[in-house]
């Protein structure tokens, strides 16, 4: 039915919805994308280094759970220095008694390439093994890494091989542990940090908008719009700018995460781990301009809410 | 039911632009709303379509204290009142169409129903070419009858006019208010603010006279239309 009550078809459609306020129109759009989109960079990076760091701390934590290593040195607590068949012959003995013993359920003797790939980043790949005093390293697991079955253990084997140690990991591991939690406690500090800047950024351009076109939302609630109607209206416009700028912002980091895997891999740096992203640790990454969004929709809505409760 | 009740409005810590308002205009009434400059009209018509609270006094509305309402109970009684502006206030980057459709959207009416309703009443305001246009690109009588268009689109209960014909030649001046008094017929109440004599007297509906702040009493109405008359 028409105005005048006739029933009428009027052949044009209008599919096309419109912001009852200019707000696709304004200047500081542009600004408020790239804007996002930086923080998204950023926040990219942060939870990358977060997810790098979790993984070497949990590569280093699951290689060395109820590990321990015997190191039978190759000098003696006098200096004199023992040749690699003596050396050899107390890391076998010693080997034979560990297979023996019940705490313990698996041995290996790691061969001299095996020691050498682990001295390899200290002293770098042109070494010369045979003209380095090795030390004898058994690599065994036991059925429990207590304290005082480790000393039991050490004090049976220093009765026949006086200079062996027996190394739980234990201290240097729990130094690393604790930086690499540090590392990811600012990692998520300054994702966190990143998150509030957006908003605060995206508040400040609803609030300037708001400001901009006072008359027409005052228009708008003079013909009945309700603040929810007002609100949805800042809340579409900051949602798809955050999105478009934080879509930007992770193409752009993720690219950055390319170039960086591409030029750590070139580095071969051995003792860190490769750096690579598992499917969910990237759909995570892949969320972020959601996240974006959903920031700004529920920023925009408080900050609508908040200014309009001052009109009439 | 419109009702004030000793209302006054002051802005800030002015003087009172009103003082002592006290009228009622019942469902289905046509008043005209007259006085001499600077006697208070826009003042009456702000608080009317509830764009300020009374500084003091009562106004019952639609049978609801407004007084009592809170900011979000304003916006379904808002929902019941058109409004003409005397500045027109149209939303400049909206077409004519998208102007006078925006009461209907803000209450959520299918798009088709927009569609329909839209076009009729602007192909009957004679802006049936305009409907794409944006309101700069238009003229002052244009204008006004996009805005004539915007309050009465959703059929309102009470209508509020702040010169309405004032940019409008005779013809088109004499069809919006024969427009008016067929949504009268229908039910609206109409309020129009004028200072258009001929118009007052072509359309011979009730008056409610304001000067200084205060309506004035039936024996002053005389003196004060004869004041507006430029008799004295």
């Amino acid at each position: 039915m028409g105005f005048f009550g006739e029933d009428k078809t009027l052949g044009i459609t209008r599919q096309k919805r419109r912001y009852d306020l200019p707000l696709n129109r304004s200047a500081g759009a542009n600004f408020l994308t790239l804007l996002i989109a930086l923080m998204t960079f950023l926040a990219l990076l942060a939870l990358s280094a977060s997810f790098a760091l979790s993984a070497m701390t949990e590569r280093w934590s699951a290689g060395l759970e109820n590990r321990v290593t015997i190191e039978i040195p190759a000098e003696t607590k006098n200096g004199t220095l023992l040749s690699r068949e003596e050396v050899h012959a107390l890391t076998n003995r010693v080997n034979s008694f560990l297979e023996n013993h019940p705490t313990v359920k698996t041995t290996h003797i790691l061969t001299d390439n095996e020691i050498g790939e682990l001295v390899k980043p200290w002293l770098g790949e042109d070494m010369l093994l045979d003209k380095i005093p090795l030390p004898g390293l058994i690599s065994m697991e036991i059925q429990d890494k207590e304290e005082t079955t480790l000393d039991a253990l050490q004090r049976k084997i220093q009765g026949f091989a006086p200079h062996a140690r027996i190394d739980s990991h234990e201290t240097w591991l729990k130094d690393l542990l604790r930086f690499t939690g540090a590392l990811q406690f600012a990692s998520a500090l300054l994702t966190i940090v990143i998150g509030l800047i957006t908003a605060t950024a995206i508040a400040g351009a609803v609030r300037a908008r708001l400001a901009v076109h006072h008359e027409e939302v005052q228009l708008l609630h003079l013909m009945g719009a309700s603040d929810n109607y007002i609100s949805r209206q800042f809340q579409r416009h900051s949602r798809i700018l955050a999105f478009e700028g934080s879509v930007i912002g992770a193409a752009a980091g993720m690219l950055a995460l390319l170039a960086i895997g591409w030029s750590a891999g070139e580095m071969e740096i051995n003792l860190l781990p490769n750096f690579h992203l598992s499917h969910i640790q990237i759909a995570t990454l892949a969320l972020l301009p959601f996240i974006a969004a959903l920031i700004a929709t529920f920023t925009a809505r408080k900050t609508v809410f908040h200014t309009l409760a001052r009109m009439p | 039911m419109i009702r004030f009740e000793h209302v006054g409005l002051r802005y800030g810590i002015g003087p009172e632009v009103l003082s002592d308002i006290s009228f009622t205009l019942e469902p289905g009434s046509f008043h005209f709303l007259s006085g001499p400059s600077g006697a208070g009209k826009t003042s009456l018509m702000r608080l009317m379509y509830l764009g300020r609270r009374p500084t003091r006094g009562l106004i019952t509305m639609f049978d609801q204290n407004v007084n009592a309402l809170k900011r979000e109970q304003l916006s379904s009684i808002r929902q019941r009142i058109g409004v003409v502006f005397q500045d027109f206030r149209l939303l400049p980057h909206l077409s004519a169409f998208d102007n006078v459709a925006l009461p209907l959207r803000i209450q959520g009416k299918p798009e088709k129903e927009i569609r329909n309703n839209v076009h009729e009443l602007l192909e009957w305001a004679g802006l049936g070419e305009h409907m794409d246009s944006l309101p700069d690109t238009m003229s002052g009588g244009q204008q006004q009858r996009i805005a004539i268009a915007r309050a009465v689109i959703t059929r309102p209960r009470l209508l509020l006019a702040d010169e309405p014909t004032g940019n409008l030649d005779d013809d088109i001046g004499l069809r919006l208010m024969n427009l008016f008094d067929q949504l009268n017929r229908m039910g609206t109440t109409i309020l129009i603010a004028t200072h258009n004599q001929q118009l007052m007297d072509k359309f011979n509906h009730e008056r409610l006279i304001l000067d200084n702040g205060h309506i004035q009493t039936e024996e002053s109405k005389n003196w004060i239309r004869r004041k507006i008359e430029g008799v004295f």
